[in-house]
């Protein structure tokens, strides 16, 4: 499963409990990284399940699930969209099937997908279509670490602090922002 | 003669509007629903056409759009229950335990083993009033108007067979974090152990009277393939995928409950198109029956919800869980993320027909507008599940 995930600037890499959260393996990517890693696994036939967002502090956490028909164990991206700038790019020319479940996520949270082929509201009238439902207010929102499961760490860049559950430095959660290169 | 150039010339809404801007020259647009016989529901699809054929197809959704990723905010884990039961009506126990099912992982709730059973059968029953649902408005959306009296017959024994136990006939909230509301009586298992065999006696009617049929077989057979690359890049499980030839079904693939116990086969077809999707489903009902039959013979006695299960105002513990169950259409997933407050803190529902509804517009391509009907039928699409 890691050598998916080699030469794509993984930010950390983590081995889960499926029995308790149902996910296999979880990368938090850079968004830069996101397509390409996407096209890896096209390539090793998954299929997409659904992308979602989670309005957490330090910004919005994307969350793409993936699955696969012949040796199924559901493996998750994450990306980080900041509340200030919320863009990650499309994966949608690789996945159509994503063009629905980005469109969504920008009627629900506001984030916005670069290189969607057909970017209007899916189940929001657009007249109303920038209300963004699921968009938390600042103080309700909870930190990543503090809900996300860390998993069994394979591998985490140094300057990654979103998903460390201790993190040495207390208040430095620009973390997952900084571009990394493993 | 139709000129797309000049928008100010045209009509329609939003999404008519956005659709015509790519247009070519001198093709027809034509609004399919929403309120449209054939599209089941409110689902409203854009076509491009030239003459009969289909240029190109945009599903317009969430006219039946309810934001029930919202209200699982605003409630607790148990008040949000029977919003899963309203998602899909066709297949709301699937819904209930995906939902309950992540409940129960993010909390370690283990669940006694009759209620296990007591899933499975509910599950199962409701999986074949779906699909006879399905098929009598599939086969009404073809031409043929007697099967749907039929299969209501046969779903009237399920719903009222159902209804001892829920409460309920359409939108059930049976399942409970930790087991189900109510045990099944003697009187119910009474009539599920009737139910089987005469259910088992209409099959081959079925068959010899619609399946076989030369009409439907004309309408259905080579119209609307689906190549299994198209079912991975836009996500499509269920009867869509193993119509497809993909043997992928949730129960086996990640197995749950006591499905790793019970004997069942998982039917597939290699024939990829309406038919294909059409002979899986009606092979499954035949596995349904199966699954019953196996579980009243070997359910236990015993508690159906655990003890100190949990109360209205219970809090998900701090952490994230996803969980999948096989529902009539596909997988179902509930997604939770929870910190530890009143509420969960996101939930997200992963709606199967969302997906295999995605890919029509690829789909329906160069098909003619009656096969693109056929084809929109054979994806099994219960809108408000799709638009949540």
């Amino acid at each position: 499963m890691e050598a998916l995930f080699t030469g794509l600037g993984a930010l950390y890499l983590a081995k889960c409990d499926a029995a308790k959260t149902g996910q296999a393996f979880q990368a938090f990517l850079p968004a830069g990284f996101l397509v390409r890693a996407a096209e890896r696994l096209l390539q090793a036939d998954y299929h997409l399940e659904d992308i979602c967002a989670v309005d957490c502090a330090e910004g919005y956490v994307v969350v793409y699930h993936f699955d696969h028909f012949e040796t199924p164990g559901r493996l998750t991206l994450r990306v980080l969209a900041p509340h200030a700038a919320p863009t990650v790019p499309s994966i949608a020319q690789l996945f159509q099937g994503a063009e629905w479940h980005e469109r969504e996520t920008r009627d629900f949270h506001g984030v916005l997908f670069e290189g969607n082929p057909n970017f209007i509201p899916l189940l929001i009238d657009p007249d109303m279509a920038d209300c963004f439902p699921l968009r938390k207010e600042e103080k309700a929102r909870a930190r990543a670490k503090d809900m996300l499961e860390a998993g069994e760490v394979v591998f985490c860049h140094p300057a990654f602090t979103l998903m460390t559950p201790d993190a040495p430095v207390e208040g430095n959660e620009s973390g997952g922002a900084k571009p990394a290169t493993a | 003669m139709t000129r797309y150039q000049n928008m100010e010339q045209l009509t329609g809404d939003f999404y008519t509007q956005n659709f015509a801007k790519t247009a070519r020259e001198g093709s027809l647009i034509l609004n399919l629903g929403p309120q449209h016989p054939s599209t089941h529901g409110v689902l409203r699809v854009i076509v491009e056409l030239d003459g009969e054929y289909v240029m190109r197809a945009e599903p317009i959704l969430g006219y039946l759009h309810r934001m029930h990723e919202k209200m699982a905010e605003v409630k607790t884990a148990a008040q949000f229950i029977p919003n899963m039961g309203r998602v899909d009506y066709g297949h709301a126990m699937g819904w209930n335990w995906a939902f309950v099912g992540a409940a129960e992982k993010a909390g370690g709730i283990e669940v006694p083993e009759r209620a296990e059973y007591v899933r499975v059968i509910t599950c199962e029953l409701n999986r074949i009033a779906s699909h006879l649902l399905w098929w009598g408005a599939y086969l009404l959306d073809l031409g043929a108007f007697t099967p749907i009296m039929y299969a209501f017959d046969d779903r009237e024994k399920i719903l009222d067979i159902l209804q001892i136990p829920t409460g309920s006939r359409l939108t059930y909230s049976y399942f409970r974090i930790g087991g189900v509301a109510q045990d099944l009586d003697a009187d119910c298992i009474r009539r599920i152990r009737e139910f089987i065999p005469w259910f088992r006696s209409r099959l081959p009617m079925y068959k010899d009277l619609v399946s076989d049929n030369i009409i439907l077989r004309k309408r259905i057979e080579e119209i609307g393939v689906i190549e299994q690359d198209v079912c991975r890049r836009y996500g499509a499980t269920g009867p869509v995928a193993r119509g497809s030839g993909i043997n992928y079904d949730v129960r086996r693939a990640a197995p749950y409950s006591v499905y790793p116990k019970l004997d069942f086969e998982i039917p597939t077809s290699d024939l990829k198109c309406a038919r294909g999707r059409y002979d899986v489903r009606m092979a499954e009902m035949e596995q349904c029956l199966r699954i019953v039959e196996q579980c009243l013979d070997m359910m236990p006695e015993g508690e159906v919800l655990v003890k100190g299960a949990p109360k209205p105002s219970w809090k998900v513990p701090k952490g994230e869980a996803y969980f999948a169950v096989e529902g009539a259409r596909g997988k179902i997933g509930a997604y939770v993320v929870s910190d530890g407050g009143k509420n969960i803190y996101r939930t997200k529902l992963r709606a199967p027909g969302f997906c295999n509804l995605s890919l029509f517009a690829e789909v329906s391509r160069g098909t003619i507008l009656a096969d693109a009907v056929a084809i929109l039928g054979s994806l099994d699409l219960i809108i408000p599940e799709i638009d949540r």
